[in-house]
């Protein structure tokens, strides 16, 4: 695999991730402020926009590789998770966290190996 | 009317094509379905060696892309409206049997030719997810 296709692996997955988070506090936020208020409405804008990128670069992916070796690579979003809870909520590894994550990491090189 | 009472009213399941656990499938189907069409809809159009179709623009040429989005479209609501009864730590695990049909899918529907050594990886990404859904379902709940 090039150093390009990794790339938009790795952007298209980030996307997404950074997508769903932004969509899940603007409609918390939604719960208590309304619908009707910019903060909203540009936080709603922001998420469709992104996941909107994520789709296209994974079909620009699908173009090039088979399914059954991208979509193992959806594996790398619960790490991302993983790292931005660590970063943001001071989260600790639990050790059922850690295997998993290395179970899911060696998973993806060996599909990236075939 | 009689009323279920080991459930708590948020929890009261609708019945019938409303049932949030129907949902659930039909939410898991629809994205087990769109992988399997944004994958023929993307070979059909697939212009590999120009840099463009990296931005994947070219494959809104593709009926099949089209018929993605909008069962992608379609998931995206079972699935908002499977969270209004299913908390997201049992949900979220639920939805993730979708991991295994996809490469079943491809080795079935699509005659993606799966080495050995792919779905040894595959086995094992499924395994890791299994054994963090639960943890990480918490942890997206509080991020």
């Amino acid at each position: 695999m090039s150093f390009l296709a990794f790339f938009f692996i790795v952007v298209s997955l980030v996307t997404f991730v950074a997508a769903q988070l932004i969509l899940k506090r603007a409609m918390e936020f939604s719960a208590t402020a309304g619908m009707r208020n910019a903060y909203f409405v540009s936080r709603v804008a922001i998420g469709v926009a992104l996941m909107t990128v994520s789709f296209f670069l994974t079909l620009g992916l699908l173009q090039r590789f088979d399914l059954s070796y991208l979509y193992p690579f959806q594996g790398l979003s619960v790490i991302f998770i993983t790292i931005l809870a660590a970063v943001v909520l001071k989260e600790k590894l639990g050790v059922r966290l850690a295997i998993g994550a290395i179970l899911i990491t060696a998973g993806i090189v060996l599909v990236s190996m075939s | 009317m009689t009323i279920n009472v080991t459930e708590r009213p948020t929890q009261q399941r609708p019945i019938g094509f409303g049932n949030p656990w129907l949902q659930l499938g039909v939410s898991v189907a629809c994205v087990f379905v769109s992988e399997l069409l944004l994958k023929r809809g993307a070979s059909e159009v697939a212009e590999p060696n120009s840099a463009f179709s990296w931005t994947g623009i070219n494959g809104l040429a593709s009926p099949l892309v089209w018929w993605a989005i909008v069962l992608i479209i379609a998931s995206f609501i079972s699935w908002l409206y499977v969270l209004r009864y299913i908390p997201l730590s049992i949900a979220y695990p639920l939805s993730r049997v979708v991991d295994i049909l996809v490469p079943l899918g491809c080795w079935v529907f699509l005659d993606e030719r799966i080495s050995a050594l792919r779905w040894c990886g595959i086995a094992l990404v499924v395994i890791g997810l299994a054994l963090v859904v639960k943890p990480v379902a918490k942890m997206e709940e509080r991020l």
